[in-house]
């Protein structure tokens, strides 16, 4: 039993090295007779195709767990790209730049601004432990307010600088990495402050972003075919070429942030207040707000950072696929939504992690990586994707112990009958039916 | 029909009534042509959940018209009981015999299907649908085999409702509803079922007195019908009053059954927790403390589905250091909007003016309270008051998260000592921090919800219904403790159903009626009579139970 049950918790990475077996064996050999599927090349390509997908899949976990969802992370995304192939493309100030410059600017104070109040607060709360829970840490006006204010707004002049400069020329690497995101932020705080202000449900909320995220980036580009080719060398920085490459040759440079993002975040959700919150907020919201938390800060930075990863995935896109275009998300919140629930979060909220969501978004790149090596149909990928997420909620559900015992009971159960326990019958349910049909029509 | 002919002349008095049918009792059975056969039989019967045994060797039967009270602590496995024999739980040992066919249920429809039905103590409403959506749920009248006639199911609704002594519109969603009024609903739904044996699972735990006095005529009304029923409460005079006989459980074992006229409160008291219990009072309170919260003329108005609801008519009071006030009244006299105020969680706009340690504050949400020192133990722990899923030391542990963290990192050692610390403190009977807390008993349950604020060191305690759904010993301790906290100087606000709870704890005593605040009386001066007088100008004849 007690078998059993360690083979039940740890039943997703299980999971994940039947795949990689299965692909180890079933993998075609290269003329030098080497397993294609166990090579480098191959293993360090699908981490580098899942890590968009992942990036994504980190913010939406989060969003699952305070039992929220967010449909606009495609469309974001997309609109990232755009937002990022027209900076890199084009000088001046054109529609990218007139709303990325003052979105980083604004992003940049608050932020700053933010994490000055932060480290002050934890360096006034000290470390007495012998000191009441409840003492009220006074920051006072000037570590309160106006230092955090002067340092946001040192930061958001910085920024402002950085960005402005390289608007005659292109914009390079570094400032689309600093731009695209945040744009992606304030999109993704919309989102929050209608769900948490306007008490709309994040499904609808995010699904009418969802949409006017999309329409934004294709008034953005403002082309036809709304597609942004990025040739990088030629009419776009070399130094972008940096996102596609590997790391000291080791990572794909894409994969490092989805890693990060999914350490990072891990962390913060497993070590910190906030991810406390968020589990407890996800598990029954009514109880957590009746325990003095703030639910609604910390539902807004669960959508904020679900914007901001998008923001991210949609530079790396653009690097990966040298071109920004509106729906170049199109379907990635579902592939998020299903990696998330296959690595075992709940949709209900409360329960998950983002060790979960690494796992499901790797049996997902594995699983496309060796139906490819073995050359198959890729409407036939969709199908298996199906059949995989169908599989593994429905073992994720229920543990394993609970699908045995059922077996053990239906065997029961038939045994029992077929013993002859003689059972006379049972008032047909035809009685309670004429009752309630009597006792309705006396009432009326 | 003929059946009917020849039933005593009591219960067809009652029968004649115009609606009596509306509650849904057929007669079939002949009372007299046997004296009381068992309906109802279990045998051996044993049940355990992961290795821990709920019900240990059980025998335990029936008999026709009568009402049969479980009793035991809580964790002694009465609900499990219940439940095997409802058809919930339909893997068990043992052997179960309804009207001498041995049965086994594949589910509550089998159960239901042999005529036993059962009110869970839980609520099991669709909270969106209406009350006659409820009560007729999935055995709605149809016309033309296909469309609901909403208009039948109503009337029909509203007469089982008026049965019960209930003002509640049928067509009102249920989530409008508070948990008193939604029981009834519950009870409702139930009667109109076709039943020869009803269960009951703590019906009264959440409804006032008259409410209860309405349900125990029906059950007598049931009984007389030859209904057999199985009763669970914690009120033990409520039991005294209701039941022909007891049985008692204690840890999953049958330690008596025995005919009411042969016990006496203390007897079962003593069977339930094997050993004898006594109220305790508390000395007189210190009434010189300074004035911990004062509340002027607190109004509330909320909005229902029927426009604007004034549901606080001016509030005013003081409350001392070290002192206990009790809030008194019905249910839905808002009581709890008072506390849910003064924590800044209640819904609609609130006017007046709280002041805590005489600074005027403006509480807007449980984070300003919990930042002033206000602890609110909301009513339904299950619902609101605890993580079921998380474990002990996380629920004890979540609303000092964020105080005893620095730079955002949480100190899991000072959490697990702090949930250590009200563990020991308030003798939670648990395996240890890590337990989900959705395996403890109610009470332990309970002194988590309430360790949970303890841990904050609150200056203000609010406490809704503090003892609702648990044991005897369970409560006496949950006395205990609140009189302790007095004692150190905390404030504390009590609101209570239970009248003999509500005199024994409270300094004073508010009572509320509608709305209003019909009085604030002196322990003195506090009898159940001075009470109920304030509590219902407007039903001076109506039958608040005496509970003691």
């Amino acid at each position: 039993m007690k078998v059993l049950r360690a083979l039940s918790r740890t039943k997703l990475y299980w999971g994940l090295l039947l795949i990689c077996l299965i692909g180890a064996l079933a993998s075609p050999h290269s003329s030098s007779g080497n397993n294609i599927f166990l090579s480098y090349g191959n293993l360090t390509d699908v981490l580098r195709q899942v890590s968009i997908t992942g990036l994504v899949a980190t913010g939406m976990t989060m969003v699952i767990l305070l039992g929220g969802i967010d449909l606009s992370v495609g469309s974001v995304m997309g609109f990232s790209t755009i937002i990022c192939a027209m900076l890199l493309t084009k000088s001046g100030w054109t529609a990218a730049s007139i709303m990325g410059v003052p979105a980083a600017v604004a992003v940049s104070f608050m932020v700053v601004a933010f994490l000055a109040r932060f480290v002050f607060s934890g360096l006034a709360s000290g470390h007495d432990e012998t000191a009441g829970l409840r003492r009220e840490i006074a920051l006072g006006r000037w570590r309160g307010i106006w230092i955090p204010s002067l340092l946001g707004l040192a930061a958001a002049v910085a920024v402002a600088w950085f960005t402005t400069n390289q608007v005659p020329t292109k914009f390079g690497v570094l400032g689309v990495l600093l731009v695209a995101p945040c744009v992606a932020l304030v999109l993704g705080a919309i989102n929050g402050v209608l769900i948490v202000a306007g008490r709309l449900q994040p499904f609808i909320a995010t699904l009418a972003m969802m949409v006017g995220a999309l329409g934004i980036g294709r008034l953005t580009a403002g082309q036809d075919n709304a597609v942004v080719a990025v040739y990088t060398g030629t009419n776009a920085t070399e130094t972008f070429e940096v996102l596609r490459s590997m790391l000291w040759g080791v990572v794909p440079m894409p994969s490092v942030f989805f890693l990060a993002a999914i350490i990072l975040f891990g962390a913060i959700l497993r070590f910190t207040a906030f991810g406390r919150y968020a589990y407890a907020i996800g598990g029954n919201i009514e109880a957590a707000k009746l325990s003095g938390i703030k639910v609604v800060q910390v539902q807004l930075t669960a959508y904020l950072l679900s914007g901001l990863l998008a923001g991210i995935a949609g530079v790396l896109f653009v690097a990966q696929y040298r071109q920004g275009k509106p729906d170049a998300g199109a379907g990635l919140e579902l592939d998020a939504i299903a990696a998330v629930v296959i690595g075992g979060t709940s949709l209900m909220g409360g329960r998950g992690s983002l060790a979960g969501t690494l796992v499901g978004v790797l049996i997902f790149g594995l699983l496309s990586d060796i139906l490819q090596l073995q050359n198959i149909d890729s409407n036939v990928q969709l199908v298996m994707k199906g059949l995989i997420i169908v599989c593994t909620v429905l073992v994720q559900e229920q543990n394993l112990g609970q699908l045995v015992a059922r077996w053990r009971f239906v065997r029961r159960t038939k045994t029992s009958a077929e013993a002859g326990t003689a059972e006379p019958p049972r008032p047909p349910s035809a009685v309670r039916a004429q009752f309630a049909r009597e006792h309705l029509d006396e009432a009326s | 029909m003929e059946t009917r002919s020849d039933a005593p002349a009591g219960s067809d008095a009652w029968r004649a009534q115009p609606d009596a049918k509306a509650i849904g009792i057929t007669r079939r059975i002949r009372r007299g042509t046997a004296p009381d056969p068992a309906v109802l039989v279990a045998e051996h019967v044993s049940k355990s959940f992961a290795g821990v045994t709920a019900v240990r060797d059980v025998d335990f039967d029936l008999r026709r018209g009568e009402v049969h009270a479980l009793m035991g602590e809580n964790g002694a496995g009465k609900s499990t009981l219940m439940k095997i024999l409802a058809g919930v739980h339909t893997s068990y040992e043992g052997v179960i015999r309804v009207e001498g066919r041995l049965e086994s249920f594949g589910g509550v429809r089998d159960a239901e299907a042999a005529g036993v039905a059962i009110i869970h103590q839980e609520l099991n409403l669709v909270p969106e649908l209406s009350v006659a959506d409820n009560i007729f749920l999935g055995r709605e009248p149809l016309i033309a085999g296909a469309f609901i006639d909403g208009r039948r199911m109503v009337r029909a609704a509203e007469r089982l409702l008026r049965r019960l002594g209930a003002s509640i519109d049928p067509r009102c969603r249920i989530a409008e509803l508070r948990i008193g009024e939604q029981q009834l609903v519950e009870i409702a739904k139930a009667l109109s079922l076709d039943t020869r044996i009803l269960i009951m699972d703590e019906p009264t735990s959440a409804l006032s007195s008259s409410e209860c006095e309405t349900l125990f005529k029906i059950v007598r009304q049931l009984a007389a019908d030859g209904v057999a029923i199985v009763y669970t409460s914690h009120r033990i005079e409520e039991v005294l009053d209701l039941a022909d006989r007891v049985t008692v459980l204690r840890d999953g074992r049958r330690v008596l059954t025995a005919p009411i006229g042969d016990l006496s409160r203390g007897a079962i008291i003593s069977a339930m927790v094997g050993r004898d219990m006594a109220a305790h009072h508390r000395g007189t309170a210190a009434q010189d403390g300074a004035v911990v919260l004062s509340v002027r003329n607190l109004t509330l108005d909320t909005l229902t589905s029927r426009g604007w609801r004034r549901a606080l008519h001016g509030v005013t009071f003081q409350l001392r250091q070290g002192e206990i006030l009790g809030i008194g009244g019905l249910l839905g006299s808002g009581r709890s909007e008072i506390l849910e105020s003064i924590f800044g969680v209640a819904r609609g706009w609130r006017g007046g003016e709280i002041a805590v340690e005489g600074r005027v504050v403006d509480i807007q949400s449980s984070a300003d309270a919990y930042r002033l020192g206000v602890a609110l133990v909301t009513e339904d722990r299950k619902e609101r008051g605890l993580h079921l899923g998380e474990s002990i030391c996380d629920n004890v542990a979540l609303p000092s998260v964020g105080a005893m963290s620095r730079f955002g990192l949480r100190a899991f050692a000072r959490e697990s000592a702090l949930a250590d610390g009200v563990v020991r403190r308030l003798s939670v009977r648990c395996a240890g921090i890590d337990q989900r807390v959705a395996t403890l008993s109610g009470g332990n349950q309970q002194k988590i919800v309430i360790g949970k604020w303890l841990a904050t060191e609150p200056r203000i305690l609010l406490l809704d219904e503090p003892t609702r759904g648990i044991d005897v010993g369970a409560k006496q301790e949950i006395y205990q403790l609140i009189f302790e906290l007095a004692e150190q100087g905390l404030g504390i606000v009590v609101v209570s159903s239970e009248m003999p709870e509500l005199l024994l704890l409270s300094d004073r005593v508010l009572v509320m009626c509608e709305g209003h605040q019909t009085g604030l009386i002196s322990r003195e001066t506090a009898t159940q009579e001075a009470v109920m007088r304030l509590a219902a100008p407007g039903m001076a004849s109506a039958s608040w139970d005496v509970l003691s």
